[in-house]
């Protein structure tokens, strides 16, 4: 074959790489330029789930915020403050930014109740807060119990009227309830929204991922529940059901990930698991604790 | 001329704080400090499960959460009678010590260093909106390495808690008698080695660090005092065989030192936004309801007093009672402390983990009296921390927490008198007007947890925007 009558096929086979690695780079270099932006909103709550996500490791805050996206807005991190840490939060585009949320939302005397910063010298509430990015951002991830389902900040009498996220947003909130939520629970569904799209969820919005399986289910001391073998007191190493353990209602992986450098987690720490991770905690939960084996119920 | 000055956020405190200033001639003429959110803990409280309050109570604050789950153990065990062995007591005591390290090395790097040290705009969460950056270069790159190395650090802390205390924050571990679960040889020697790498961290380049910011931002040790009035309610202290390894039970005024009294303590409400019959009260009286159409009142934070007068709290106050750090009362020093404390921490820590019988079990069986009182008072991270507790039927039916902050970012008492952070505030020169640094700075000398301290906000007023007042 001479050039002059070159198959048009296998001329275009002999681009197809450098054409695929051409497009890759474009797609790199566009990606790059439109790096997805971060919003870390801390509502009504106790601000522990960016204390949870700084205890993140592989990947831990530093890859965050260098390798994965940009963090634009975290109160508790970010160098700026007052109007201009304002206007860094308010001025960010819409849809190009993730944005996260820990805490419930105090809805009372029209969300009076939890100021989170002034703008244009006007109280941004935590309701105003959510109902305008809650909107405007490309995924809304409801980090914690707080954030997904009101939390300990809902608890009754709930006297600053909390409520999770997703009931004043129309659109879907993955939720991923925890009291803290661990990092991992945030950095995976980030990983996965940022590589492959919205995760699989669950019926209530939460990543199957993470929480398809009950930790009763993959409790390392289920042989001892089964053999009905439990404890009378704290710190012993048989089944706590009888004081009260909420593992067999609460479906998250903490049985195998365990927390804090994967090093222990409340059963491992000889307690009961309280719930903290299923929808209802704290009020549906307690008590945490109780020595009455029959597990009395709380009136 | 005044002018107003309003900073709202007050980023890299924990919770929504407002600092509302008017300046006259380049000095803040007034000052408010005003706390911005409301959950209502005390209310929640009332009706559950007394032994869930240790776990409870840690959801006011996420990043001292064990804390609180120290003083509501310690009042649940002065309402049950219940005093804990040695063992007990060193090992909540060596919990309580992992959460001082997670604290302050975060609070010194994450939170005060964005402040004073240029650090890279490639993270916009960084990017700064003053040029007041002192440090020369070769300095400023150092800080900044120690920036992010400290991230790892801080993280082992908690790594630490976790391996007796289950997870943290909000930790397990905690309990009364001391802690849940049982340290064997294996947990006591991961601690002993987590430790050894925090404690050179500290040693070799954190307590360098703060010196050097302290050279270069002199002026900040002429700054940021307010009154001097010093108080701690005691830490790592009274043990049985080894005595107080850290600070008793004290407070400074005046130039003297006397013991503390736990019936000195009052809270005042006129200017915060809380009705009751009372306007002054004493812990186990009364819980004030939220009352946001008050006139005078600009804060959730209310204004506790001792004996009748405002008091600081925190590392600064220990050390200084200690007697370990006496160089002075200012922003400058407040921060200094609050290094040289991290690394007294790690000494005490040491101590107690020598003294540790591996494997020992400190759980019983315990059971909730009818009706009872208890008090928790103990210095935590942030300073003096007291949970106040009734329980009736087997149920609490009486709960009030007075946390460090409420006394650091106090409100104005019922007399008019400035809170402890708005006298440091007060008086302060202000030298570019556009670029108020110095007022974050103070306030975040006294690591404020608006979190903690407001266990509610409200505005209830006319909305003030930066104006100038002729």
């Amino acid at each position: 074959m001479n050039a002059k009558n070159t198959c048009p096929e296998y001329a275009a086979r002999l681009r197809t790489a450098s054409d695929l690695i051409n497009k890759v780079n474009y797609e790199i270099k566009r990606g790059s330029l439109a790096r997805k932006k971060l919003v870390w909103l801390e509502l009504t709550g106790c601000s522990g789930n960016i204390i949870s996500l700084l205890d993140g490791s592989n990947p831990g805050f530093k890859y965050l915020v260098s390798m994965m996206c940009d963090l634009i807005f975290s109160n508790s991190l970010m160098a700026s403050e007052g109007e201009a840490a304002m206007e860094r939060l308010f001025g960010i585009p819409d849809n190009e930014f993730i944005l996260a949320v820990e805490g419930a939302v105090s809805t009372r005397n029209n969300g009076l109740y939890n100021v989170i910063g002034r703008f244009r010298g006007e109280p941004v509430t935590a309701l105003k807060a959510i109902r305008i990015l809650g909107e405007r951002a490309s995924h809304v991830i409801a980090v914690g119990a707080c954030a997904s389902h009101g939390g300990t900040s809902a608890a009754k009498p709930n006297p600053a009227r909390c409520v999770g996220i997703q009931s004043l947003l129309k659109r879907r909130v993955i939720k991923l309830p925890g009291c803290p939520c661990h990092p991992d629970w945030f950095l995976g569904t980030l990983a996965h929204i940022l590589l492959y799209g919205e995760p699989e969820l669950d019926d209530r919005d939460r990543p199957l991922l993470f929480y398809s399986t009950l930790i009763h289910d993959r409790c390392p001391r289920r042989s001892f529940f089964d053999q009905g073998i439990f404890a009378k007191k704290l710190g012993e190493s048989t089944c706590m059901f009888k004081l009260g353990c909420r593992g067999p209602v609460t479906r998250i992986d903490c049985p195998i990930r365990k927390w804090n450098q994967y090093v222990n987690w409340p059963i491992g720490d000889d307690t009961p698991c309280i719930g903290c991770a299923q929808f209802g905690f704290p009020d549906q939960m307690e008590p945490f604790i109780t020595y009455n084996t029959t597990r009395g119920v709380r009136k | 001329m005044s002018k107003k000055i309003i900073i709202n956020p007050v980023t890299r405190v924990n919770g929504f704080m407002e600092i509302d200033a008017t300046i006259d001639n380049n000095q803040v003429t007034d000052v408010k400090t005003e706390g911005l959110l409301f959950r209502g803990f005390e209310k929640m409280l009332v009706g559950r499960n007394p032994f869930d309050v240790v776990y409870f109570t840690q959801r006011i604050c996420g990043i001292c959460s064990t804390a609180h789950s120290i003083a509501s153990t310690l009042a649940l065990e002065s309402a049950m009678g219940i005093t804990p062995g040695k063992q007990g007591r060193y090992l909540r005591d060596i919990l309580h010590g992992c959460e001082y390290l997670q604290n302050h090395i975060r609070h010194f790097y994450q939170y005060t260093i964005p402040d004073f040290v240029r650090l890279p705009e490639k993270y916009p969460f960084l990017a700064t909106d003053h040029n007041d950056f002192r440090l020369p270069k070769e300095k400023n790159d150092e800080v900044t390495e120690h920036y992010f190395e400290s991230l790892d650090i801080s993280r082992s802390a908690h790594e630490m808690l976790a391996v007796l205390g289950g997870k943290a924050p909000h930790n397990h571990g905690i309990f009364i008698g001391g802690i849940t679960t049982r340290a064997a040889a294996d947990r006591i020697i991961k601690i002993k080695s987590i430790l050894h790498n925090i404690r050179r961290f500290i040693d070799e380049k954190m307590v360098p660090d703060v010196f050097t910011i302290a050279r270069y931002y002199s002026d900040y040790y002429k700054i940021g005092g307010g009154y001097g009035n010093l108080l701690s309610f005691g830490c790592f202290n009274g043990y049985e065989v080894l005595g107080t390894l850290y600070v008793d039970p004290l407070v400074y005024s005046n130039g003297k030192t006397s013991a503390f009294d736990p019936g000195g303590i009052t809270e005042e409400i006129d200017y915060s936004w809380y009705k009751d019959k009372q306007d002054t009260y004493k812990p186990m009286d009364t819980a004030p309801e939220a009352d946001m159409d008050k006139n005078k009142a600009y804060s959730w934070v209310k204004a506790p007093r001792y004996n009748g007068i405002p008091y600081e709290t925190g590392p600064l106050a220990r050390q200084w009672l200690s007697g370990e750090y006496r160089n002075g009362i200012s922003a400058m020093d407040r921060v200094i402390a609050r290094v040289l404390e991290a690394r007294k921490i790690t000494q005490v820590m040491g101590i107690l983990l020598e003294n540790l019988i591996p494997d020992v079990s400190v759980q019983q069986e315990y059971d909730i009296p009818a009706s009872a009182e208890g008090t928790g008072l103990v210095d935590t991270t942030r300073g003096a921390l007291g949970h106040w507790l009734k329980i009736d039927n087997k149920l609490i039916s009486f709960y009030q927490i007075i946390t460090p902050t409420a006394w650091n970012l106090s409100t104005r008492g019922n007399n008019g008198s400035r809170g402890t952070a708005e006298q440091a505030l007060f008086g302060t020169m202000i030298k570019d007007i556009e670029h108020p640094v110095e007022l974050g700075r103070i306030i975040r000398s006294f690591d404020p947890c608006v979190s903690c301290a407001t266990h509610v906000y409200s505005q209830g007023r006319c909305i003030k925007t930066i104006q100038v007042v002729p």
